[in-house]
C-alpha cells in the first residue's frame, strides 16, 4: 500500500492511527532535512555571490583610479595646454570616475559587512565636530542646490562613544539622501538630543531632516533592504547602488542603535538613529 | 641632480600615470611591482622620495620602509597611498614613519604640491 493510499484510508484502531503519526513524522523529519540542505545551498551561493560582488568591486577600482589620474594630468594642463572645451570634457570624466568610486566603495563596504562582523574602533568623540564636518565638506553642494542647512547640536551633548569614520559614514549617508531628494529651495536640517529615558542607558538620538518628496510608509521598511529603490525615476536622479541605507542601518546597529524614517509622501522626510554615549556624570 | 622618486604600485595602470604626472613635475621617476623589487631598487639607488602603494603582492607595502631603514636607506619624504580612507590605516602609516598618507586616486596637483613643498 502506498503512503497516500494509507493516508486516505480512514483509521478506525488505535494500531493504525499510530502508523500512520509515526509515518507523517519520518516524512516531516525528511522534509526538514531537505529544508536545510536547500538553506544552506542557498546561504554557499549567497556568500558565492557576495564574494564576486567584492572581486569585481576591487577589480573595477584599479583601472577606474587610472583613469581618473590620467584625467587630472589632462585637466591640470601638465602635458601642455588645453582648451576651455577640452577642460570641460575632462572634467566630467573626473566628475563621472569619482561617482562610480564611490559607489565602488559602497559595494565593497556592503560586501564586507556582508561576509563577516565589521570591527568597530570606539574612541570618545564630540558628535558636534562631526557635524561641522560634514558641513564644510558639503557646502559648496548646498550652495549649488541651493537648500538651506541647518544644524542644532547642544553645546552640552556628551561626548559619543563610538567608530567615528563609521558615525560620519551614517551622517554623510542621510545627509546625501537629503540632498539628493530635496528640491532648489528646500531645507535640510541636522540635529541632535540626549535621551535619558533609556533602559539601557542614555543615547543620543540623531535627526536628519528634509522638505523633499517624502516617503510613503509603505516603504518605510523597505529602503533599508538591500539594493532596494523605491522608484526609478528616485535611482536615476540619485545614481545610487541601493545600498546605503542598508549600509547605514548595519554600522547603527553595530553600534548597538537603531535607525528608522518618519515620513509621508509630499512631506519630506525624518530619519533617526542613536547612538551610544559616555554617561551625564562622566 | 635631479630629486629621485620611487613608486611602488603593483598595478601598471597606475603607475605609468603617477609616471607620466610626476615626470612632468621634473622629476627622475622608477617603479617597482612588488616590495623585494621596491627594496632592491632603494637600496641600490636611494630615492628622495617613495611612494608606496599599501597592498602589494608579495608583502604590505610598509615593511619595504623598514626594509630600506635597516639597510641604511630613509627617504626624505615617505608618501602612503590606500584606497582605504579611514583612520585606522592612517595611523598605522604614520606609526610606520609615513610623512602623508594620501588616499587614491591621489590628487595630480595635490601630489605635486606636496613633494614641492616638502622637499624646498
Amino acid at each position: 500500500m502506498s503512503a497516500d493510499s494509507r493516508r486516505r484510508s480512514a483509521p478506525s484502531d488505535g494500531e493504525l492511527v499510530d502508523l500512520r503519526s509515526q509515518y507523517d513524522l519520518s516524512q516531516l523529519h525528511a522534509e526538514i532535512a531537505e529544508a536545510r540542505k536547500i538553506i544552506s545551498d542557498l546561504r554557499d551561493r549567497d556568500s558565492l555571490k557576495t564574494q564576486f560582488l567584492s572581486n569585481i568591486a576591487h577589480d573595477l577600482r584599479t583601472p577606474l583610479t587610472a583613469i581618473i589620474t590620467h584625467a587630472e594630468i589632462l585637466r591640470d594642463g601638465l602635458l601642455g595646454e588645453i582648451s576651455p572645451k577640452q577642460g570641460e570634457s575632462v572634467r566630467t570624466i573626473i566628475t563621472g570616475g569619482r561617482q562610480l568610486l564611490d559607489m565602488i566603495a559602497e559595494i565593497l563596504l556592503y560586501a564586507k559587512g556582508s561576509s563577516e562582523p565589521l570591527a568597530v574602533t570606539a574612541t570618545r568623540f564630540s558628535f558636534r565636530d562631526v557635524v561641522d564636518q560634514i558641513t564644510a565638506l558639503n557646502e559648496s553642494l548646498v550652495a549649488k542646490k541651493h537648500l538651506e542647512l541647518e544644524c542644532s547640536v547642544p553645546d552640552d551633548l556628551p561626548p559619543v562613544i563610538g567608530d567615528r569614520d563609521k558615525i560620519m559614514h551614517v551622517l554623510m549617508n542621510l545627509l546625501g539622501n537629503a540632498f539628493a531628494f530635496t528640491p532648489p529651495g528646500g531645507k535640510v536640517w541636522v540635529g541632535a538630543m540626549l535621551d535619558t529615558h533609556r533602559p539601557a542607558g542614555p543615547v543620543i538620538q540623531v535627526e536628519v531632516g528634509d522638505t523633499g518628496r517624502g516617503i510613503a510608509p509603505d516603504h518605510h521598511e523597505l529602503i533599508f533592504r538591500e539594493f532596494a529603490q523605491v522608484d526609478s525615476s528616485a535611482s536615476r536622479a540619485h545614481h545610487g547602488t541601493g545600498l546605503g541605507l542598508t549600509i547605514a542601518r548595519r554600522l547603527v546597529e553595530l553600534h548597538g542603535g537603531r535607525i528608522w524614517v518618519e515620513s509621508e509622501l509630499g512631506r519630506g522626510s525624518r530619519f533617526f538613529f542613536t547612538l551610544p554615549c559616555a554617561r551625564i556624570e562622566e | 641632480m635631479p630629486t629621485r622618486i620611487l613608486v611602488v604600485e603593483d598595478s601598471i595602470l597606475i603607475s605609468s600615470a603617477l609616471q607620466i604626472l610626476l615626470e612632468s613635475g621634473g622629476y627622475e621617476v622608477s617603479v617597482a611591482e612588488t616590495a623585494g623589487d621596491a627594496v632592491k631598487a632603494g637600496l641600490a639607488l636611494p630615492p628622495d622620495v617613495v611612494l608606496l602603494d599599501l597592498t602589494l603582492p608579495d608583502a604590505d607595502g610598509l615593511t619595504v620602509l623598514a626594509q630600506l631603514r635597516s639597510g641604511g636607506v630613509t627617504p626624505v619624504l615617505k608618501l602612503a597611498m590606500t584606497g582605504h580612507d579611514d583612520n585606522s590605516t592612517r595611523d598605522r602609516c604614520i606609526a610606520a614613519g609615513c610623512d602623508e598618507v594620501l588616499v587614491k586616486p591621489v590628487p595630480a596637483r595635490e601630489l605635486l604640491r606636496i613633494i614641492g613643498e616638502r622637499l624646498t
